[in-house]
């Protein structure tokens, strides 16, 4: 299996606060990936090295093949653009704009708008009918899901998502799921960052972080067995 | 509790309140440097228009016209008692008079028709006596120092002023553009004069006034009283005095200041209006009569008048600007910070709670502001000062009071419609709906 | 996409842009109000310093005694019309009243009146040619009043006697010679002493600088060789020097107020631009460049500038005339070219204060605006 994401010895450290120390990890083409872990383990930071908004310390990380630690800030942006797709806890959706424009957006910046193609992706995530309203006018469940088709709509080759659920309430956090399940079994490559047990349930494989170390490794429908660091790294950069 | 959010918004959210501030200490400065340029701007300019000259000038009670009129034909010989000149040692009395500071210059003049020679040519003309730039002590005891060179701003002089000597040394003097071509002479040479005796005159400059003085000699006062022996007399004084615009009351009062009633009268003779100063020299003065020069006195006030408007209009009209500025600053500010305020009533504050917090913030942001604006303000008062008038501008302090006021104002007015705005979202949609 | 997102966000966020529309629109206003005003100020005040009277007389040139009228009129009519604000005529006659001597002035008096404005006349203005004026201070050498009757006698210029019954219509005052006047119409003087004509010297009122006064002489001076033209330095320079401070002083204030002004306007710019951090972060996370967002923004600016800068103009161009009608009850003469310079500062200003915050917005990592709320 190719790896789009590597991470080797990774560090990142703030003033005195070292947030991730020595981290390896990948993440192969296709699968489903879930980073766990209390609060101030190094998951945001992990998110944010992941999703190109901050160089690590130390350590490289290659994404699709591509060294990014390397990268100046713009060609940081320009890869963000064409090869990720952000999902947010808090969907951030620009106020005035309608649910169409704002999967425009991503397009506008990307390439060139293509409106019939945003309205399909709308269409994807169920929201067909809702193109032409704002976001005040939507709820909380039907934002996320303009958030999601924003996400998909420049094809990226990995989806990373913030808490993707956790300003949504139960009906609406099963619809999201649904939708990244789906996108799952199309291919996609996902990466999602949370402490719901439901949502890391859905992923193949769960990284557990703690004081920005890895804890432990746990896959999907098999029993948790505790991997130490060091057979981690060995196991998945060979 | 209250106080500790009011402080932590303020210290810790440094950035979003020095912005009010900044806005806030402009508006101040504005409204500092205008006001205080306003309520001085009336000495300033009157200051400016004392160099269109006396506004007063002082002749004896019983001197009349026919003096001006029969002057060439020797007027000591017509009435030539002593009450038609003023006497010279009674001007330092002017310094005495109730508005003493507002007598900015006079100048004495004796008038006497004389024969010029210069080389071979010669020219009956008008000799002037005055005091050049004379110092001397009032009754005071201050020392004054006054002149007719202060007073002719607008004359061109070729060479130098003249100095007024004393009767020991030769005297100096100045004469004027055409007299001086018809005697072919300019500055450093010499002229002889003589009335009843003669004397000679070294010029030291020669002037153009672009009036009947430019046919004229100008000599020390004391040559003027020997050459006419007319000892220790001058037959007028022109006087420049600041003065307030005329109103009805002195109006009225120029006509007949005993029309007044008693607290009209006090009202009149303590504001510097300038048929009261004009009373106040015939009191001090005997046998004099102060009469105001129209065409200097009347302009003045008309153009004082407009300048007062011009300054006030264009105060109120930018000082209505910047606090419409600053209290739509204050508005988008306030508005800024929705989601604070929706989580603040969330968790349970009451709206007269979260309008209490902003406008104490708000207030306080503006009133350091203010208070930070209002000594820039002095600064630029004083900068406008010194570049038009060269001179400082008087610090009022009824200014302190109405920048606080328009502060207090502008900060209320920017922050009510933004507080009305925010208690009228519902917390949940703040949070959530953006 | 551009134009959909530029339109979007100023009509979406109305009440925003409205905050920020009328801070322009105040800068314009100020801008173009004050400019106005010191602009105009030099000609407004000018005419009031007309206040002051003649600053120009005209005397015969050479070895002429008196100044021909027909000559008089010709020098007038050098002047533009709209700069010269009143010629008046004078004439000197030594004449008795019993069998005292007085210098009778003859003159025109609605032109007096014009160019004296600070006589003041106690009574009526003479209407018809048997009635004067007395100076205050002959009035209270004889106790002539208002209504009195006196005879005027002298010696015509042809040699033969005159006498004519007058009535005093009123008591001028002006605290220099005119007190010590007899003044009456140029007509009925011409018609006792027998000859018309001429005139001692003639005083102009003119408005304009004393550059253009200067120029103004010596074309008289080149066109009528009759007339010899004199500026009265006492006003003319005085009033140069007056009045290059006021206009000093306006301009002065006008600057100071419109610098603090335009950084109020700045400043609000920036309050409502900082607002949108979060929106600047988002974009950037989903892949836009500096760029484009800087772009974006400058677009807003520039549109807000402009309408800003429009309706500061409409604005400013009623404070300019508001203050002019209340101080000088004249309009105002507005300079077109500050209109394009007005729309211009406010662009200029908004998209400033626009890419100042979104400058450091943008250098701000993205995931860092995105968490910090």
């Amino acid at each position: 299996m190719m790896n789009i994401l590597e991470l080797n010895d990774v560090s990142m450290v703030y003033g005195q606060v070292r947030a991730l120390s020595n981290v390896s990890m990948s993440v192969g083409q296709g699968e489903w990936l879930a980073i766990m872990g209390p609060s101030g383990s190094g998951k945001t930071t992990m998110m944010n090295i992941i999703g190109c908004m901050g160089k690590p310390t130390s350590g490289s990380v290659l994404l699709d093949g591509e060294e990014l630690s390397k990268l100046s800030s713009a060609e940081l942006t320009a890869i963000r653009r064409d090869k990720i797709g952000l999902i947010f806890q808090q969907f951030h959706l620009i106020s005035y704009l309608t649910a169409l424009e704002n999967v425009m957006v991503a397009q506008y910046y990307h390439s060139m708008t293509d409106e019939p193609e945003a309205l399909n992706a709308l269409e994807r995530v169920g929201l067909a009918d809702r193109a032409k309203h704002l976001p005040s006018q939507l709820s909380g469940g039907e934002q996320q899901r303009v958030c999601i088709a924003r996400a998909l709509i420049n094809y990226p080759r990995l989806i990373l998502a913030d808490e993707p659920t956790g300003n949504l309430d139960e009906t609406n956090e099963r619809v999201v799921l649904d939708i990244l399940r789906g996108l799952h079994e199309g291919g996609s490559t996902i990466v999602v960052v949370t402490h719901d047990p439901e949502v890391g349930f859905e992923a193949d494989r769960t990284v557990y972080l703690e004081h920005g170390r890895i804890a432990e490794v746990v896959k999907k429908a098999a029993e948790p067995s505790v991997v130490s660091q060091e057979e981690f790294s060995l196991q998945h950069n060979c | 509790m209250f106080f500790r959010m009011m402080t932590g918004a303020l210290l810790r959210q440094r950035g979003r309140m020095a912005m009010i501030a900044v806005t806030m200490a402009l508006g101040a400065s504005i409204c500092t440097a205008m006001l205080n340029v306003m309520f001085d701007v009336g000495d300033k300019v009157n200051q400016e228009l004392k160099s269109y000259g006396a506004n007063l000038t002082v002749v004896p009670r019983a001197a009349s016209f026919l003096g001006d009129l029969y002057s060439e034909a020797g007027d000591a010989d017509m009435g030539g008692g002593a009450d038609k000149y003023l006497a010279e040692d009674e001007l330092p009395k002017l310094k005495t008079i109730f508005w003493a500071f507002n007598i900015v210059d006079f100048a004495p003049y004796l008038e006497s028709s004389a024969l010029v020679k210069s080389g071979g040519k010669s020219a009956n003309a008008t000799v002037h006596g005055t005091w050049f730039d004379k110092q001397f002590d009032a009754p005071t005891g201050e020392s004054v120092q006054t002149g007719m060179g202060r007073m002719k701003s607008w004359w061109d002089v070729k060479g130098a002023w003249a100095e007024d000597g004393s009767p020991c040394c030769e005297a100096s003097g100045m004469i004027g553009a055409s007299l001086a071509s018809k005697l072919g002479v300019g500055p450093g040479d010499k002229v002889s004069v003589s009335d009843r005796s003669g004397a000679d005159v070294t010029i030291a400059g020669v002037f153009q006034s672009g009036g009947a003085d430019d046919e004229s000699l100008f000599v020390p006062l004391w040559l003027a009283q020997e050459i006419s022996s007319r000892q220790g007399l001058v037959s007028r004084v022109e006087v420049s005095a600041l003065t307030t615009p005329e109103n009805d009351l002195a109006r009225r009062a120029a006509r007949d200041p005993n029309s007044l009633s008693r607290h009209e009268w006090d009202t009149w003779y303590c504001t510097a209006y300038i048929s009261s100063i004009a009373y106040q020299i015939e009191e001090v003065i005997s046998n004099a009569r102060a009469k105001p020069v129209l065409q200097v006195a009347e302009s003045e006030g008309a153009i004082l008048q407009k300048t007062q408007l011009l300054m006030i209009l264009l105060t109120a009209l930018s000082l209505s600007c910047a606090s419409l500025a600053i209290s739509n600053l204050v508005t988008a500010s306030v508005m800024e910070r929705s989601a604070e305020i929706g989580l603040i009533k969330a968790v349970g504050a009451s709206s007269f709670e979260v309008s209490a917090l902003i406008i104490t913030e708000t207030m306080i942001t503006a009133l350091l502001g203010g208070a930070a604006g209002y000594f820039a303000g002095l600064g630029f008062a004083q900068l406008i000062g010194h570049t038009v008038f060269g001179s400082s501008i008087e610090v009022r302090p009824l200014v302190i009071p109405l920048v606080t006021l328009l502060t207090v104002t502008v900060a209320l007015a920017g922050s009510l419609p933004a507080i009305r705005l925010l208690l009228s979202l519902r917390p949940a949609e703040v949070l959530h709906g953006r | 996409m551009f134009f959909k997102m530029l339109v979007s966000s100023l009509v979406r966020r109305r009440s925003r842009l409205l905050a920020a529309l009328c801070a322009v629109a105040i800068g314009g206003t100020v801008l173009l109000g004050m400019a106005s005003i010191s602009y105009d100020i030099p000609r407004q005040m000018g005419r009031e310093f007309r206040s002051y009277g003649a600053n120009m007389v005209l005397v015969a040139s050479g070895e002429e005694a008196l100044l021909g009228l027909e000559d008089a009129e010709k020098a007038a009519s050098v002047i533009p019309p709209a700069s010269l604000v009143g010629m008046t005529p004078y004439r000197y006659e030594m004449v008795r009243v019993n069998m005292q001597g007085y210098t009778a002035v003859g003159t025109v008096f609605e032109s007096a009146r014009k160019t004296s404005p600070y006589w003041s006349v106690t009574g009526e203005w003479p209407a018809g040619s048997d009635d004067i004026l007395i100076g205050s201070d002959i009035a209270e050498f004889t106790g002539l009043a208002r209504g009195s009757s006196i005879t005027i006698t002298g010696r015509a210029s042809d040699g033969s006697r005159f006498s004519r019954d007058v009535t005093v219509s009123g008591v001028i005052r002006s605290g220099s010679v005119e007190d010590g006047f007899i003044i009456m119409s140029l007509p009925a003087l011409e018609a006792l002493m027998g000859n018309s004509g001429v005139a001692d010297m003639a005083e102009l009122s003119i408005a304009g600088t004393e550059t253009e006064l200067g120029e103004i002489a010596s074309s008289i001076r080149a066109g009528v060789p009759n007339v010899s033209p004199r500026l009265v330095k006492r006003v003319t320079q005085s009033e140069a020097a007056v009045l290059s401070k006021l206009q000093a002083l306006v301009v002065i204030v006008s600057a100071v107020v419109l610098v603090l002004t335009m950084i109020c306007v700045a400043t609000t710019m920036m309050t409502v631009v900082m607002e949108r951090r979060r929106e600047i972060g988002l974009k950037k996370a989903i892949g836009a460049e500096n760029r484009s967002i800087a772009k974006e923004f400058l677009g807003e600016g520039v549109l807000l500038g402009f309408l800003g800068g429009v309706l500061g103009a409409v604005f400013g161009y009623v404070f300019a005339q508001t203050v002019c009608v209340n101080v000088f009850g004249r309009g105002i003469i507005l300079d077109w070219k500050l209109l394009p310079l007005t729309i211009a500062v406010s662009i200029a200003v908004t998209v400033c204060a626009c890419l100042l915050p979104v400058r450091r917005a943008v250098e701000v990592e993205p995931a860092l605006v995105l968490r910090g709320e």
